[in-house]
């Protein structure tokens, strides 16, 4: 099935995932896989489903069905490890803050169940194309999922960025590589799956590889690389800001517990 | 196509959102926290007024129904920037409570923890209380209840005078009466 490409885009493919497999090992060397049980296996098992599905590119017993077949399954392993990664970086940001986890597992519920129906009623919108159902089924199929991922971790962004909560580097960086390539993907899978740039899908494929390739260096450095993560000056004390809150909120304090007896 | 192009449009705004906030985020972690000229001074007497049910009670009976609607808009308009203000001072203490939450000492951490749950039941509350607020607005003879939000204040204002002394025991703050 191999096709004639560039030397860039056997890099580009074959590249970023062999980085990835060496970050899974990486993780479980550090025993991060522990803590991040589903982007562990989503970097190892994503990563391994992108090689065989280049090897059986590059050998021309494998036929175009076959490898369809095997893109398919990948597709399909990968969409469940990707949303068991969203449902983890949620956990890591809002279960530990009891105030408002309840009100966060709500209401990316609620987002969760829109997005799917939003996708569903997209694909039923979408240009049919029978002669290649299987490819065309796997576009759509893409595009749902890079829909919905898109979504919850938009969600996600903006609901901690509201409450300025930070669930630390390591969880930032799962979710900021996560959601530049959901993104980007979201984006170059609607086109193809809609019928568009028929003639230059070597350039929307590439844009998606060079995405992904830029997602794995970012889960590089905030994973392995060490970082600050809370560098705020601790202490209510340590400047006047207790001072200033004795003045504030105190009196704004005794106000409202007036107000509560009335 | 029509699809296509919604849809790459959504997707860049959305990676916009997400940019903008990891931009923020690093910009946050760059910057030397100086909390106290973060916190908002807020005026308890005018808020006292905006929020008091007699007061409201006492324009109703005074004024004409239509001026009373106009003052009664004004005044809630008011008491939005007030609730906004304590919003922003909750968010300014999520922050103090979470570069807490990294200390060594277990009280601290769970004086902590304590502290950024209420700052964000607060937060919560006070957008809650926007909305009803906002609601208010559009329906000025309508009850007016700041209860939620004066608990959680009440909460908040514990969690943060007890961290500010497991922090400095040498100098204890007293933050509440």
């Amino acid at each position: 099935m191999l096709q004639a490409h560039s030397f860039l885009w056997h890099y580009l493919w074959v590249g970023p995932n062999l980085l990835l497999l060496f970050l899974a090992f990486l993780l479980y060397r550090r025993k991060l896989h522990t803590i991040y049980p589903f982007f562990f296996a989503f970097a190892l098992i994503g990563s391994l489903e992108q090689l065989t599905l280049y090897a059986a590119d590059v050998i021309p017993s494998v036929t175009p069905a076959t490898w369809w077949h095997i893109y398919w399954a990948g597709l399909m392993v990968e969409a469940v490890l990707k949303f068991g990664v969203v449902a983890e970086i949620f956990a890591h940001v809002f279960n530990s803050y009891s105030a408002i986890a309840k009100l966060g597992r709500t209401l990316i519920s609620g987002v969760g169940v829109v997005l799917v129906f939003t996708a569903a009623i997209l694909a039923a919108f979408a240009p049919k194309n029978g002669h290649f159902g299987i490819v065309f089924g796997a576009h759509l199929l893409d595009q749902t999922v890079y829909l919905v991922e898109s979504g919850l971790l938009l969600f996600i962004f903006l609901f901690s960025a509201y409450f300025h909560l930070s669930a630390g580097r390591r969880v930032f960086g799962i979710a900021f590589g996560l959601a530049i390539s959901a993104c980007v993907h979201l984006a170059t899978w609607a086109v193809m799956a809609n019928g568009g740039l028929q003639t230059q899908r070597d350039l929307l494929d590439l844009l998606n590889m060079a995405t992904y390739h830029l997602s794995v260096l970012i889960w590089y450095e905030f994973l392995l690389v060490p970082g600050r993560d809370r560098v705020f000056e601790s202490g209510l004390a340590s400047d006047s800001l207790g001072a200033r809150l004795e003045g504030h909120l105190a009196d704004w304090n005794d106000e409202l517990e007036r107000l509560l007896k009335q | 196509m029509t699809l296509a192009i919604v849809l790459v449009v959504i997707a860049v705004l959305a990676l916009a959102v997400v940019l903008r906030i990891a931009v923020s985020h690093s910009l946050q972690i760059t910057r030397r926290g100086h909390f106290s000229a973060q916190i908002e001074p807020i005026d308890i007497e005018a808020f006292r007024n905006l929020v008091s049910p007699a007061e409201s009670e006492y324009l109703r009976r005074r004024l004409p129904a239509a001026e009373f609607r106009r003052v009664q808009r004004h005044r809630l308009q008011a008491t939005a920037r007030y609730v906004q203000a304590a919003a922003r001072n909750a968010s300014t203490l999520t922050r103090v409570g979470q570069s807490a939450l990294a200390s060594s000492d277990p009280q601290t951490v769970e004086a902590a923890r304590q502290l950024v749950d209420n700052a964000l039941l607060l937060r919560r509350n006070a957008t809650i209380a926007l909305i009803r607020i906002y609601f208010g607005m559009a329906w000025p003879n309508a009850e007016l209840t700041a209860t939620p939000l004066i608990d959680s204040y009440g909460r908040l204002s514990g969690a943060a005078m007890l961290l500010g002394r497991l922090q400095n025991p040498a100098a204890p703050v007293r933050i509440s009466a």
